[in-house]
């Protein structure tokens, strides 16, 4: 139903994207200010803490439309190279988030009006805005079929995308 | 006088000029007449220009880059967001507005000239599909609109003086209206691609 109802398709699809501008965006916006590109004025701590807010807000809408988005293909997705390394990603982006708020909590208040965080919390926001730079990339690939089981005959190809009546064909 | 008036009303007398200038394109059929023109350069972008011939001829090129314009139009949405936010009072309200507007228009700007630059490459892959989409001129409207509203009308006005010298409303206004625009922006785009 999701997906052959032209209208739920879309907007599920739509509302999915369109939040990355409160998640993404909001976390971009405290990585920034850890790397003193933007607010190098302002509390980094404060800024962390009052968008977290948000930013859980909309990863929680990402987290419910990208589920359903996954019910509603759900083969086409799980043999998906490029679902399996986005999935991939976003555990390692929560787990340098986790890693990352406790390094922040940890840390001294001395370096907060600074203009750039120390060394470890800048390394962490790096990692932070590659892994979701990757994540938004691999979630633009999925709809493109380059290496969906039917076209690929590489063996390690079709072994990371799961494609099982393949391998057995060999 | 004239001048003297015109210096401390620029912002409004720009708006009134772009909306008169508006008013006559229609008045006198020109937007009519400038839509088919400009189908040969569509064409060109598509098949003769080397961004074109790169989008066409390198499918994960494209997707890299469509990628690229996503990733920006997240960091447009979270500037705006935290600005305006900050202006409806929602957000941040222990820091002042003038150091957030003032703090994130970098940002907001080399984003936006990112968006540009790989909108431009994404619409020139499919620029013979674009050209025919209501939605894409709408989203071209509503991006012209909102580089207009922030660079002429909300950054001058919120630079001019302490936000607490603003009407409140007006602030809101402001915000509520920022908000709007770079949405239809955001939400046009991602039209395009159902289109």
């Amino acid at each position: 139903m999701l997906v052959s109802g032209y209208y739920s398709w879309n907007w599920l699809e739509a509302t999915h994207v369109l939040t990355l501008m409160i998640s993404i965006g909001s976390l971009f916006i405290i990585d920034f200010r850890m790397l003193g590109w933007v607010l190098p004025g302002v509390s980094a701590t404060a800024i962390a803490d009052r968008l977290h807010k948000p930013m859980i807000i909309g990863f929680v809408i990402m987290f419910i439309t990208g589920l359903l988005l996954v019910y509603a293909k759900p083969v086409e997705n799980v043999q998906s190279l490029w679902f399996r390394i986005k999935m991939i990603l976003l555990v390692l982006a929560f787990i340098n988030a986790w890693v990352f708020n406790s390094r922040m909590r940890a840390a001294d208040g001395t370096w907060d009006s600074a203009r750039v965080a120390p060394k470890g919390l800048r390394t962490g926001a790096i990692i932070s805005l590659s892994l979701w730079c990757g994540v938004v990339a691999m979630g633009r690939f999925i709809p493109y079929d380059w290496v969906d089981c039917p076209k690929v005959s590489n063996t390690a190809l079709l072994w990371a995308s799961g494609c099982v009546e393949q391998l057995n064909a060999l | 006088m004239l001048s003297n008036f015109l210096s401390n009303y620029r912002s409004v007398a720009g708006l009134i000029f772009v909306v008169l200038a508006v008013a006559l394109v229609e008045l006198f059929e020109v937007r009519a007449s400038v839509y088919p023109s400009l189908l040969p350069f569509f064409e060109w972008l598509k098949y003769s220009s080397w961004i074109g011939y790169l989008g066409i001829t390198f499918g994960s090129v494209y997707a890299t880059v469509q990628a690229v314009h996503l990733i920006s139009m997240a960091i447009i949405g979270g500037t705006v967001l935290v600005t305006d936010l900050r202006l409806l009072g929602v957000l941040l309200k222990d820091i002042p507005s003038e150091t957030i507007t003032k703090g994130t228009h970098q940002c907001f700007k080399y984003s936006l000239s990112v968006a540009i630059a790989t909108g431009i490459f994404c619409a020139a892959g499919v620029a013979d599909k674009v050209y025919y989409m209501p939605v894409f001129w709408i989203k071209m409207l509503a991006l012209l609109v909102g580089s207009c509203f922030m660079f002429f009308i909300k950054q001058p006005l919120l630079n001019s003086r302490s936000h607490s010298e603003i009407d409140p409303w007006i602030l809101r206004i402001l915000a509520v209206a920022s908000i709007t625009i770079w949405f239809t922006v955001a939400a046009t785009g991602r039209w395009i691609g159902f289109s």
